[in-house]
């Protein structure tokens, strides 16, 4: 079935996706996503919300080609220039044994850029998500929130017409998230980049995006779209606003509904 | 497989106090050395030990002069150290790239797989009559013997090392669409270094062994023949200084190569 | 968007980045013309595999294994027979299997093995019962490690081989020698890991002991040891090569009996075959206590995550 491309300003659009997991052991066959679509509309900020292992890194990483569905098919705009998409992995996903700055090259490298020009390209880079003077460090040598930082920039790097991001703050201390996420919502802005982000943290998706998508258990379906309408830009103060908590609140009992399901299907186990 | 391999893939954890106080363990490392000396000094001065049998620190030190002083023992020396040599080079050089080879292709890994393990079981030091009889008793015979002790230790830690390579380095290097090659030299093979460290610090010390048990069973010449030799002539002064040679040498080995890994190992945060 | 990519303020990013070759089909290739622009993600199409096939995806590793095996003994046969590898120096394996069909007839050689396995289990078993506690009283004991270290690490690094003369000295060329031997072999390869693995033991769990008032003796019976497990399993694993070492350069060295007189008096009669058959008997002894250790340790640390599941390729 092809995929109807009307709507001119898609960068991706998911239909039937459906994912299996086979274990190796015992030879068995674990659904982890089915008959998911979703579209992405150039420039939008989307996060998924879900309960735990519903299958929201699973569907990234089948966007980003590093798993393939056993059934549908995804529409990825092609990138005039840069990469189609690129992803920010969760915590120390930095190569122990590269600095900063090579790590931020990283991508360019593996587009076939020679290590000197791709350092050259990174470097801007690095300032940009505002780790200037650290690009000679060992990730090591970073604090969580800075590896994180460098974990974007290595991502923002080939300029990816959408960027893939899986819990990227999950690890970081509440005061650092909350800047991280005006951080992102910064860079976001002069980047006019396309993101698909994923969070357990309510109060970060809703801050964050311009839609809300809310995931089933597993095998996850998608429950809810939601579309956020806060004005931009905004700052950490838009947190305490009547309906920003309506927002959350809203979010929160689909999930806790999702929740009860789940704890009812272990408890009847 | 070994220690330092499964080491190598540890966490660092807080260690409770290894490696901490250098002057405490300086001071307790000195009475303890020099105690166990002055101890066995005295136990032969008063005839609690045989003075044939154990000797004696000092007997030891007047050995060590006489065969120093008349450079009788360098040929010795010089002969253990160039079978050691050669056959650990040899090793190493076949035996890293081997080993990648074997790690990197999965079917190749497989098919591999038990004959690697059965040898790598075998004692190899029970040919060692097979290759006396084959090579001759020239340093052929002694090369093949340490080559054979070393090399498996280093093809089956560096394969080890390329399996134990992080599945999530390797999935970012997939993300960013890195070649094959690049994969290789950017994930695999500096996720790989310390396993082929651990490897050649094995590998080193089988080596050892070969030339000692290749030098005991056939020789004229080196510090396994002196120890073996000087044994039969109970001259137990000259075994002791050969073993303490050996310890020596195998003292210096662990260091250098300890200092390599330093060098390989800036981006890790423990000193290990 | 600006062409040379100053849409980032403060910035000059002008990026042509290919795409990876293999997912790239934008339209134009594609012929999808109502898709233009895009490129698109399949799913895996579902092939229908034989029976046959699916059993060797599924047992592939086992297959290849024996595969590698059977075949490394039939390219030796064939050379063998083909006079392209001297029978003479290497034999070929269906003389080693006639020679072996052979010596199980022979008393001799059963006597050879109860020698050898004596030694062996004698050698290697009073190392451990006395390589482990001491080691973990090394480890335990700051002032006990630095005190000993110094001569710890020297026969840690001196091939224990060396000692053999020494040895032979003390006790002469009988039995205990060689038990002597292999258990100089086997101890050090047992103590040092053992001594490490008490002396990393991570600290949160010690503090969460005794925060909940562990005698010394719970201390060590639910932390230390637990922790030092791996550790004390891979020195046995060094152990073993180390003590296997020891029986056959030992009596080789004694020429009086077991597997290693039998292996040095069947070369020098020039019984290549009945030589190799002796090796061989090593490599299973080597292989058995090497997998009995892996049980063990499976058993004891089944704690331990072990994730084995494949993503789709
Ligand atoms: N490599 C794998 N092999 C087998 N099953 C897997 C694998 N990865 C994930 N799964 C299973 O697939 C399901 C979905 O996993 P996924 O990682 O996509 O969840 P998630 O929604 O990202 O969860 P979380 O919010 O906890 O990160 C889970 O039930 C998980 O157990
Ligand atoms: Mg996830």
């Amino acid at each position: 079935m092809a995929v109807e491309m009307a709507a001119k300003d898609l960068i991706m659009s998911a239909k039937g996706i459906r994912v299996e997991y086979h274990d190796r052991t015992t030879k068995e066959a674990f659904l982890a996503l089915e008959s998911f679509d979703l579209d992405v509309v150039e420039g939008e900020f989307v996060t998924i919300v879900g309960p735990s292992g519903c299958g929201k890194s699973t569907f990234l990483k089948v966007v980003n080609g590093l798993l393939r569905a056993s059934a549908g098919e995804i529409k990825l705009k092609a990138a005039a220039k840069g990469r189609d998409d690129a992803m920010v992995f969760q915590e120390s996903a930095l190569f122990p044994w590269y600095s900063v700055l090579d790590n931020v090259a990283y991508g360019l490298v593996c587009a076939g850029m020679s290590k000197k020009d791709a350092r050259e390209r990174a470097k801007p880079m690095i300032r940009l998500v505002g780790l200037e003077g650290f690009g000679d460090k060992y990730p090591y040598q970073l604090s969580g929130g800075m590896q994180q930082r460098a974990n974007l920039a290595r991502a923002l790097t080939v300029d990816p017409g959408l960027l893939l991001m899986d819990e990227p703050f999950a690890a970081l201390d509440a005061q650092t998230r909350e800047i991280m996420q005006s951080e992102l919502l910064r860079i976001w802005d002069q980047a006019k980049k396309t993101v698909l982000f994923i969070t357990h943290q309510i109060d970060e998706a809703v801050y964050l995006s311009d839609r809300v998508i809310v995931m089933s258990a597993r095998p996850g379906r998608i429950l809810a779209d939601i579309r956020i309408d806060l004005p931009r830009p905004r700052d950490l103060h838009v947190k305490r606003t009547p309906p920003f908590v309506a927002y959350e609140e809203q979010i929160w009992e689909l999930i806790a509904s999702q929740m009860k399901t789940s704890a009812s299907q272990f408890g009847g186990g | 497989m070994t220690a330092n391999a499964s080491v190598a893939g540890k966490a660092p954890s807080p260690r409770r106090w290894a490696f901490k106080r250098p002057s405490e363990r300086a001071l307790y490392g000195a009475m303890g050395f020099i105690g166990v000396l002055v101890l066995w000094e005295i136990a032969t001065d008063v005839g609690i030990f045989k003075k044939s049998l154990m000797s004696a620190p000092s007997l030891i030190v007047k050995a060590a002069m006489t065969d120093f002083g008349s450079g009788a023992i360098w040929p010795h020396i010089t002969t253990s150290l160039s079978e050691w040599a050669i056959g650990f080079a040899i090793g190493a050089v076949v035996g890293i790239p081997l080993g990648l080879i074997i790690g990197w292709f999965r079917r190749f890994d497989y098919f591999a797989s038990v004959m690697l393990s059965a040898i790598y079981a075998t004692p190899k030091v029970a040919l060692a009559p097979m290759i006396i009889l084959v090579a001759g008793i020239g340093i052929e015979a002694k090369v093949i013997l340490v080559l054979l002790l070393s090399i498996f230790a280093i093809i089956v830690s560096t394969v080890s090392g390329v399996h134990s390579v992080d599945r999530r380095h390797q999935q970012i290097a997939q993300s960013f669409g890195a070649s094959k090659r690049l994969l290789f030299t950017s994930v695999v093979l500096p996720s790989t270094i310390p396993f082929i460290l651990s490897g050649l610090r094995i590998g080193a010390g089988r080596a050892l062994v070969g030339v000692v048990v290749a030098e005991f069973l056939v020789a004229n010449q080196g510090i396994g023949w002196y120890i073996s030799f000087n044994g039969t002539m109970l001259n137990s002064a000259r075994v002791y200084l050969g073993i303490l040679m050996l310890g020596l040498f195998g003292i210096v080995l662990g260091e250098m190569i300890r200092v390599v890994e330093r060098r390989f190992d800036s981006w890790r945060p423990e000193i290990h | 968007m600006p062409e040379d990519g100053s849409e980032w303020p403060g910035l000059r990013v002008a990026l042509a980045v290919p795409q990876r070759r293999d997912l790239v089909s934008v339209a134009a290739a594609s012929g999808q013309s109502a898709d233009a622009g895009y490129r698109t993600i399949r799913s895996r199409d579902r092939k229908q595999r034989s029976k046959l096939s699916r059993w060797y995806r599924g047992n592939e590793r086992t297959v290849l294994g024996i595969t590698g095996l059977v075949s490394f003994f039939v390219l030796w046969q064939i050379l063998a027979m083909l006079g392209l590898i001297s029978e003479f120096f290497f034999s070929s394996p269906l003389a080693i299997l006639a020679a072996g069909i052979k010596e199980v007839q022979n008393p001799r050689f059963w006597t050879d093995v109860r020698i050898s396995a004596f030694e062996l289990t004698m050698g290697a078993s009073i190392a451990l019962v006395t390589a482990v506690p001491l080691g973990i009283l090394i480890g335990w004991y700051r002032r006990v490690s630095f005190t000993f270290d110094p001569w710890l690490n020297f026969f840690n690094a001196l091939p224990r081989i060396a000692l053999l003369p020494l040895v032979v000295l003390w006790v002469g060329l009988g039995i205990q020698m060689k038990i002597l031997i292999i258990f100089l072999g086997a101890f050090f390869s047992i103590i040092m890991p053992t001594a490490e693995g008490v002396r990393t033991v991570d600290r949160t769990y010690l503090d969460v002991a005794r925060s909940y008032g562990a005698t010394q003796r719970k201390l060590f019976t639910s932390v230390v040891v637990p922790a030092t497990v791996p550790f004390i399993v891979t020195g046995i694993r060094l152990a073993i090569g180390r003590a296997l070492i020891g029986v056959i350069v030992g009596e080789m060295y004694a020429q009086t009996e077991g597997l290693g007189v039998m292996i040095d008096k069947a070369e020098a009669a020039l019984a290549s075959d009945r030589m190799l058959f002796g090796v061989l008997i090593f490599t299973i002894a080597g292989i058995i206590t090497t997998e009995a250790v892996g049980v063990i340790e499976r058993y004891l640390q089944r704690w331990r995550p072990s994730i084995d599941v494949e993503e789709g390729h």
